[in-house]
């Protein structure tokens, strides 16, 4: 299944939009960009790794040559790659079930889409508009997104105990590194196999 | 949302029978025809979901088919499959899904899940082993007399005895039965904890498609449901699984590990679930049980998670807060509402006292059976991503520490505080405690359903 | 600056595929069988590049139809798209695909209109940016933390999970003890 590598599911799927709606978008995305706050949701459901929006203007298709026929596109696409953790329907349905206003801000300009909410016909246009992967490579297909960043936590509060330790007695150490322990305790979990990605 | 139908849905959909004795036959059917006759013979037989309006009755009668009892049955092609795919493929074909390999493989499961294929399950609770018996034989009887069925296994069940009365406890010591879902159109009131978390913080009932065919759901759509409506509408789906339980490994873990954690050996257990064995959430009463709480059903379902995101009252591993989530991943609880489950079940076999010498390989489990609208998206879920996996409770591929199949190398960390009573605590090299000796997909017909399968009217449009 | 986020670069690549209907295997067919045959894992040659987080490539034969009112349409040419978020500024990781995978980033663009070739890596560099596109909108979970220094984390949090359970119960000084070795093998393993 070459959309799976390890914990990551890579997704590809290209939409058409009217060319006068690109410009909203653009605009949209701008106003993401600039604006955190708008972004914490993302943050927040913490299992993309990374995940980016292309808009390809119709006559920006790349023509490497002259004997490359021009393209003859009615519309621009959007291009959208996820690369996240959890099975396709999993990330679906949180998408649905949290960010709906969001994905319609970015969809709606696309043709025939639906909407977020109900979600199954919005997982059918997904499973309509989206390509299999070729190739897919992760440097860290046994970790998630999460497991990651429990990771550098725990790197940092190990790195502040052996700066706070170099010269403490033992009685000493043995506090520390209590509180060492609380520090790290929730970001232990094991990385490895992910479930089947059914 | 007006009330339900309760004379059209099975009763065990509905509501738990708190009864003491239960026996869930497993049938096979014979041809199709006396199989339909079979099935309208018993449909006399089923309990609804009415109100017991003259008392408790002294044993009910349920039953729910396997893809596989569907189409022996006779129903048309085209509705056969317009059933949920992991309904027509059944929980043994998913095993991998459902982390159901090694110990809890297909191939060490009793021999009438492993060899033998399930058609029909009929439930039976009674108030007494003698009407447990009487029911038993009166549905053997329309089995010998109708031909349409015959009896492949029987499982027994009982809510355990201790000091002449029956209990909610199981072989492990908790007490079970805390908190089934509340959703609409059912006549309970709704129970703090129970529904589903209200963007003011108060607890209502879920959408009535969460649990019963044919009603909008969470996502405000009607769930999957087989063709035609009719067939579907009033019914559900039923996961039905059954769970030895390794009461030796589990004494002498908790026993050696309750020695090395300093708040002894009961928060030890306490931390595993969540729950003290009393049934006292951690949440409310972290230091030590509450009798008073855990027996107040108003009260002992009643809590969150966001006070405690460092899990240092309830470890963020523990089983129920796996299973049930509540507020723990934000947004209001909303990526935890479509994926409730109903449990119900009774423990089996012989239960042996703290102290007494028990062995793994005896007979004694729990028969666990869930009920939801989506077994894909309901309890498959919780299944692979909640207690096999750890991702979403932000612990990487750690597994529940009682339900897990850790394969003996499994870890969970218990969180907690420089309170030297609660420190934090690895519990690691986890074995199996539970394991796993078979079970299939049901689906629960409505009463309606129930006349047209027995009558061969389904229509395959 | 769009393609960035932090120190994380995302690189989307559409490259036209050649159309030559008297090759015995197509072009596009012809990467397809190449990339099913290469390494996902650590001999993938990504990982010789050491700085790519994840990567994809997907062949688009053509856009989709969605159904009416939309209008039907299609592309002129295959084109071979390549995803990638890495560390570093674009250049580099351009010049490093040249010199330290060219057999393999030869054999999948050797397929595509315009291609230089990977011996004159600022050719190839140049060749590539024409087929860039800019990312309109980039989300980066994490993009201050190199693929390196990820490796690193999480082979020290694996590490520190064994020691808590192997020092659970000890003594403080043995603890400490264990603890300046665990920290000179966190060390070493950090330089490696």
């Amino acid at each position: 299944m070459t959309n799976i590598n390890g914990k990551a599911y890579a997704m590809t799927a290209i939409t058409p939009m009217k060319a006068w709606k690109s410009p909203i978008l653009r605009l949209f995305f701008f106003i993401l960009g600039h604006v955190k706050p708008l972004q914490a949701d993302l943050v927040n459901l913490s299992f993309i790794h990374f995940a980016r929006w292309v808009l390809i203007g119709r006559s920006k298709f790349p023509r490497l040559s002259e004997s490359q026929p021009q393209e003859q596109l009615r519309y621009d696409y959007l291009l959208f790659f996820s690369n996240f953790n959890g099975t396709w329907n999993q990330y679906i349905d949180a998408f649905s079930d949290v960010l709906e206003r969001g994905l319609n801000l970015v969809w709606r300009w696309s043709e025939k889409y639906p909407g977020a909410r109900p979600v199954t016909p919005f997982k059918r246009y997904i499973a309509m508009v989206q390509f299999d992967t070729d190739y897919y490579y992760t440097a860290y297909p046994r970790a998630t997104t999460n497991d990651v960043k429990a990771a550098h936590r725990v790197n940092a509060a190990l790195e502040d105990l052996a700066r706070q330790s170099a010269s403490m007695s033992a009685e000493q150490f043995g506090a520390a590194y209590t509180r060492f322990l609380v520090a790290v305790q929730g970001d232990l979990g094991a990385t490895g196999v992910g479930p089947v990605g059914t | 949302m007006s009330n339900l139908d309760v004379s059209d849905i099975q009763g065990f959909a509905l509501r738990g029978y708190t009864f003491p004795c239960a026996r869930y036959l497993l049938l096979a059917i014979s041809t199709p025809e006396a199989g339909r006759q079979f099935v309208l013979r018993v449909s006399a037989h089923i309990t609804t979901g009415e109100r017991w309006d003259d008392g408790k009755p002294a044993s009910t009668v349920n039953i729910a088919f396997t893809h596989h009892g569907l189409a022996r049955l006779g129903l048309p092609e085209a509705t056969l499959l317009s059933f949920p795919l992991e309904f027509a493929q059944g929980m043994k074909a998913r095993h991998e899904i459902l982390f159901d390999t090694g110990r809890n493989a297909p191939e060490r499961w009793d021999p009438v899940w492993r060899d033998a294929q399930v058609q029909v399950w009929l439930g039976v609770h009674a108030q007494s082993p003698a009407a447990l018996d009487e029911r038993c034989s009166k549905l053997q009887a329309i089995m010998d007399e109708t031909g349409g069925a015959k009896l492949l296994a029987a499982q027994d069940a009982a809510a355990i005895v201790i000091d002449g009365k029956p209990t909610t406890k199981e072989h492990f010591g908790y007490t079970d039965g805390f908190g089934n879902p509340d959703f609409e159109g059912v006549e309970r009131k709704t129970v703090p904890g129970q529904g589903k978390l209200a963007p003011n913080g108060q607890w209502v009932p879920l959408a009535t498609g969460e649990f019963l065919l044919g009603y909008p759901d969470e996502a405000g759509e009607l769930p999957l449901a087989p063709v035609p409506r009719l067939l579907a509408r009033n019914g559900t789906f039923m996961v039905y699984r059954k769970l030895h339980q390794n009461v030796a490994t589990f004494r002498a873990y908790l026993e050696e590990q309750g020695k090395r954690y300093g708040g002894g050996k009961e928060k030890l257990a306490a931390k595993f679930v969540g729950r003290w064995r009393d049934g006292t959430p951690l949440e409310l009463a972290p230091g030590q049980p509450d009798p008073v709480l855990a027996g107040d059903p108003k009260r002992s379902t009643d809590f969150t998670y966001g006070a405690d995101r460092d899990g240092a009252r309830c470890p963020l591993g523990a089983h129920i807060r796996r299973a049930h989530p509540r507020d723990a991943f934000g947004f209001d609880g909303k990526l935890v509402n479509r994926r409730r489950i109903t449990r119900r079940g009774l423990p089996y076999g012989t239960y042996t006292p703290e102290g007494q010498p028990v062995r793994d390989e005896d007979e004694h489990g729990v028969i666990f059976m869930v009920l939801n609208a989506s077994i894909f998206r309901q309890f498959e879920f919780v299944q692979q991503q909640w207690i096999e996996y750890g991702n979403d409770a932000r612990q990487g591929s750690d597994k529940d520490p009682m339900l897990g199949n850790h394969g003996g190398q499994g870890k969970s960390m218990i969180q907690g505080s420089t309170d030297p009573q609660n420190p934090p605590f690895l519990c690691a090299r986890l074995p199996n405690f539970v394991e796993l000796r078979g079970g299939d997909y049901f689906f629960i017909p409505s009463m309606t359903a129930l006349r047209l399968i027995a009558q061969g009217a389904v229509d395959p449009r | 600056m769009a393609n960035q986020s932090g120190n994380v670069y995302g690189l989307t690549i559409l490259s036209p595929i050649i159309d030559d209907p008297r090759a015995e295997v197509s072009h596009d067919c012809a990467i397809r069988d190449y990339l099913a045959s290469l390494p996902r894992d650590h001999r993938s040659p990504f990982a010789k590049l050491g700085s790519t987080h994840l990567a994809r490539m997907v062949v688009m034969d053509d856009v989709i139809f969605v159904g009416a009112p939309a209008r039907e349409e299609h592309l002129q040419s295959k084109y071979l798209v390549f995803e990638s978020n890495f560390d570093g500024d674009l250049d580099t990781y351009l010049r490093r695909m040249a010199e330290d995978i060219p057999t393999e980033v030869d054999a999948v663009w050797r397929h595509c209109i315009g291609y230089p070739g990977v011996r004159d890596a600022a050719a190839f560099a140049a060749y590539m940016k024409k087929c860039q596109l800019e990312t309109t909108f980039y989300f980066a979970d994490v993009n201050d933390k190199t693929v390196g220094q990820t490796l690193h984390a999480l082979r020290v949090q694996a590490g520190v999970a064994e020691f808590i359970a192997a020092q659970q119960g000890k003594p403080a000084a043995e603890i400490q003890a264990a603890f300046q070795q665990l920290m000179e093998k966190v060390r070493r393993e950090g330089k490696g």
